[in-house]
């Protein structure tokens, strides 16, 4: 009997959560476009940050300074660090690259009290942008999502149709939210209901 | 809805993001098994349940997942303060009683 995955590589293999509705589309306008940004490595991160041999070490791997003030976000290139709680972040890096972010991390920080937690394939990044973002945004989350109130780089973790997210607005006004896998299908079934009269299209 | 101030996130935020964890300020009995059963029970299932200002945890369930304390008056569910796990209430019963009175007194003169 002859293996059925000699031929297939691990990549081929990975299912991202929302992947059942890649090619779902029910409108040519778009006035609600998702995109998920599969396979993004995140890595939970705690520490002390009054800790400056912590704060440095992160900054030396991540090439960015950790945010430490409430509700905020640091951007490196395609890596991003979210602030979640005084003493708790999130990384979210390329693809791939979780494994050799954690071990650098580990190797800068020595034998400090830290923790690093490889979250990647319990949650997914998800973009939602187009022209009725600011109307599935209000019916959505209880979040005051208005540019005076969630300004680019502002970082919020709150409900979004009653399950658990963490939303970043862009410098493009579009919204990235970090949901759960367990979560995923529940969140399309609400974004295809609530996103009926803009018009859905999964790019 | 009600807005309670997280002291973590330092924003205030929407109620159906937290939930209700009970009674604040209890201080577990240094040593258990040195205590009588009464007073065990009574720091295990014996909470009080004031009428007025009362002291209690909350935590932020769907922001930062942390605990905090909030000082609510149970009878009209007004939330005088929060604050940080660790520090105590700058508002009290007694504190507001003594404002009542200066209140009272400043109206009578």
């Amino acid at each position: 009997m002859t293996s059925l995955s000699t031929n297939v590589s691990a990549g081929d293999m990975m299912e991202s959560p929302l992947h059942h509705h890649a090619d779902h589309t029910n409108a040519s306008a778009g006035g609600i476009v998702m995109a998920e940004d599969k396979f993004r490595g995140h890595l939970n991160l705690r520490g002390n940050p009054e800790d400056n041999a912590f704060t440095s070490a992160v900054e030396s791997v991540l090439g960015v300074a950790l945010p430490l003030k409430a509700n905020t976000s640091a951007r490196n290139g395609d890596s991003v660090v979210y602030w979640l709680c005084p003493n708790e972040w999130l990384l979210i890096v390329a693809s791939g690259t979780q494994g050799q972010v954690e071990g650098d991390l580990r190797l800068a920080m020595g034998d400090q009290h830290i923790a690093i937690t490889d979250v990647s394939s319990g949650q997914t990044l998800v973009n939602l942008s187009g022209s009725g973002l600011a109307q599935l945004l209000q019916k959505s989350t209880v979040y005051d999502c208005h540019a005076s109130n969630f300004p680019a780089g502002k970082v919020v973790q709150t409900t979004f149709a009653k399950t658990g997210t963490t939303m970043c607005k862009l410098e493009d006004g579009s919204m990235d939210l970090v949901i759960r896998r367990s979560f995923s299908d529940y969140f399309f079934l609400w974004l295809q209901d609530a996103s009926e009269e803009y018009g859905l299209r999964v790019a | 809805m009600h807005h309670i101030y997280c002291p973590y996130c330092e924003e205030a935020r929407e109620e159906e993001e937290y939930s209700y964890t009970g009674e604040a300020h209890i201080e577990r009995p240094k040593d258990p098994a040195a205590i009588t059963d009464e007073a065990w029970g009574d720091y295990l299932f014996f909470r009080s349940n004031p009428r007025g200002i009362h002291h209690e945890m909350w935590y932020h369930a769907s922001g930062c997942r942390r605990y905090f304390n909030v000082t609510r008056n149970t009878q009209s569910y007004e939330i005088h303060e929060t604050y940080k796990m660790g520090k105590l209430p700058t508002i009290t019963a007694k504190t507001i009683a003594a404002d009542t009175l200066v209140a009272q007194q400043g109206d009578a003169s």
